[in-house]
């Protein structure tokens, strides 16, 4: 069983006037398998965050289905599983961050020694307990983050549903929420992000999906995704006599020169290899071999020209 | 258990609210004013006192309800606030009745606080308060809870502007329920008269929740009139709620 899966998903807003509005989602199918990080990459307003609301039960989606664990979000009890950071989330200004995660402790209808039990637990893993009795509406952008996250893990979910939980933050901080994400996988978790920082999701996702325009254009394995195509490998090579390099270039895809030599790309390893066995034997030395990959940001620029 | 956690903050949010403090000051002032008027009818006064006063713990309880309560599912769209919330397992009549539950709460501890400071009043005055006086109190409660279920209502459809104009329109014409069929003779026979009667029929006539002039007097009302209004009270409270329950229910937040 996947841990979310949706089938044609669509949503159309309703305008305040009666004006038609363009589907913000449009026959979106896709599935998040149990323990997996999936990382949910669009830009701004391909349908990211709408396609969480409705996973959450924020927001009704219009056509299509979604299902958490095997239950329809249409029904209540597909949230139990859930646990949700909004994209910059929002709590009570007047609580302090135990009164919070005591409030989402007794929504979840945890008894008093349970949310005890929480605090202690959640408080330790997000760093919480010197600004336990700092009210929230002191806090900066970072803590924000922290307590939303501590009140995602209320409860103990089977799945986060994590909108952006990285922006906004700095180094460490995204690097405290990526150690996170890691750790919860570790402990049995689906973890399901949407993001549009590339970096963030190459380093930690197992499978990504790209979402443009409220359409999913690509979905899978990173390593999948971008190896489809043929390998280029560069290499730079310096002390090569003229000759030489007058043949190199000709075998080369491209060339050109810089500060640490001269640049050759070519088509496969085995042209590259027999490119620098020449090279040595002519006197000239090898300074770096590259296998060149398409970056996750090429694949997500060339899913979006695909599209329009 | 969850309705109770919305319903106990809402009311620890209501308390922080600034408008109610205002509210209590003016209340209060009111109250301890009406000695002015009284003055004028000699031997008057402890009756003026109380009828003025319950009129006070009406009307200002009125003025709560609507400024507080028709903000109440608003703001926690507005804030997003409810994004947490509402993702948790727990279905979105229950968000409503808790929001509701904190505003009763909060009446009852607003009224009670107003009734206690007439009573006090008048007793310093030589005057006492019989089962009447409280019954009155009683209905004017039961008259808020209406209106705030009207006021939960707005606020989950509506801005808290326009939701606030509803409610105060609803009241004004709730305590006047007769100036819509008793109606001049041209209307006869139009639309308008037509609208008016079934506005007549749907809205609730709240002089029923009206006996501060028989507790003023110290005129015995039979309480079998206080269960009947309580009991007409309470089935267009309970339809307002389940009105803003379904409206609620497939809003996108
Ligand atoms: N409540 C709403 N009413 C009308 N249109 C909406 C509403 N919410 C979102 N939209 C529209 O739906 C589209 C998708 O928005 P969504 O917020 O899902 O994008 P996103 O991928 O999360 O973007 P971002 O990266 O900026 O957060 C946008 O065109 C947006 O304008
Ligand atoms: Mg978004």
């Amino acid at each position: 069983m996947d841990a979310i899966s949706t089938l044609e998903l669509g949503k159309t807003y309703r305008s305040s006037l009666l004006r038609a509005l363009p589907p913000s989602l449009d026959g979106l199918s896709l599935s998040v398998h149990e323990n997996e990080v999936f990382g949910f990459l669009g830009r701004n307003g391909a349908g990211k965050t709408t396609t969480i609301k409705i996973l959450c039960g924020l927001v009704r989606q219009t056509r299509g289905e979604a299902y958490v664990l095997g239950t329809s979000v249409r029904k209540r009890h597909a949230r139990r599983h859930i646990g949700y950071l909004p994209e910059n989330p929002y709590f009570y200004e007047y609580l302090t961050p135990r009164e919070t995660l005591d409030f989402y402790g007794r929504l979840h209808g945890l008894g008093a020694r349970e949310r005890a039990v929480e605090w202690d637990k959640v408080s330790e893993l997000l760093d919480l307990r010197d600004i336990a009795s700092q009210r929230v509406r002191e806090f900066s952008k970072g803590m924000r983050q922290r307590l939303g996250f501590a009140v995602a893990l209320v409860g103990d979910p089977k799945v986060l549903i994590l909108d952006e939980p990285m922006s906004g933050l700095d180094p460490l901080g995204r690097r405290s929420i990526r150690e996170l994400i890691l750790r919860m996988r570790d402990e049995k978790k689906t973890i399901f992000f949407s993001s549009h920082v590339l970096g963030d999701v190459e380093q930690i996702c197992d499978r990504v999906g790209i979402l443009v325009k409220g359409r999913l254009t690509s979905q899978g394995r990173i390593d999948e995704l971008l190896g489809k195509q043929d390998n280029l490998v560069e290499v730079i090579l310096t002390g090569l006599p003229a000759g030489v390099l007058s043949e190199l270039e000709a075998r080369a895809l491209s060339a050109r020169l810089s500060e640490a030599g001269h640049h050759l790309t070519f088509r496969d390893k085995q042209a590259a290899n027999e490119a620098v066995r020449l090279a040595l034997t002519q006197g000239g030395s090898l300074v770096e071999f590259t296998p060149l990959k398409e970056s996750l940001e090429d694949h997500f620029v060339k899913a979006q020209e695909m599209i329009s | 258990m969850r309705i109770l956690a919305v319903a106990q903050n809402t009311f620890r949010e209501a308390v922080r609210d600034k408008v109610l403090y205002v509210l209590l000051f003016f209340a209060a002032s009111t109250i301890l004013g009406s000695k002015a008027l009284g003055w004028i009818s000699i031997g008057q006064d402890v009756k003026i006192v109380k009828d003025i006063s319950l009129a006070a713990v009406s009307i200002f309880g009125v003025l709560i309800a609507i400024f507080v309560g028709t903000s109440l599912v608003y703001k926690e769209i507005d804030k997003r606030t409810i994004y947490t919330i509402i993702c948790r397992p727990m279905a979105r009549w229950e968000f409503i009745a808790g929001k509701y539950l904190g505003m009763a709460l909060l009446l009852a501890i607003v009224t009670a606080v107003m009734t206690l400071v007439t009573t006090g009043y008048v007793l310093s005055l030589g005057g006492s308060v019989d089962a009447t006086f409280f019954q009155a109190v009683l209905l004017i409660y039961w008259e808020l809870l209406l209106i705030t279920a009207l006021a939960v209502l707005m606020s989950s459809v509506t801005s808290p502007i326009l939701g606030a104009l509803i409610v105060f329109s609803a009241f004004v014409v709730g305590h006047a329920t007769t100036i819509l069929i008793d109606l001049p003779d041209h209307f006869k026979g139009t639309w308008t008269e037509f609208v008016l009667t079934c506005v007549y029929y749907v809205i609730p006539n709240l002089s029923n929740f009206n006996i501060r002039a028989e507790a003023a007097n110290g005129v015995a009302v039979a309480p079998a009139y206080v269960l009947w209004a309580m009991a007409y009270g309470s089935v267009y409270t309970i339809m307002l709620l389940v009105l803003a329950s379904l409206a609620f229910e497939d809003k996108d937040v």
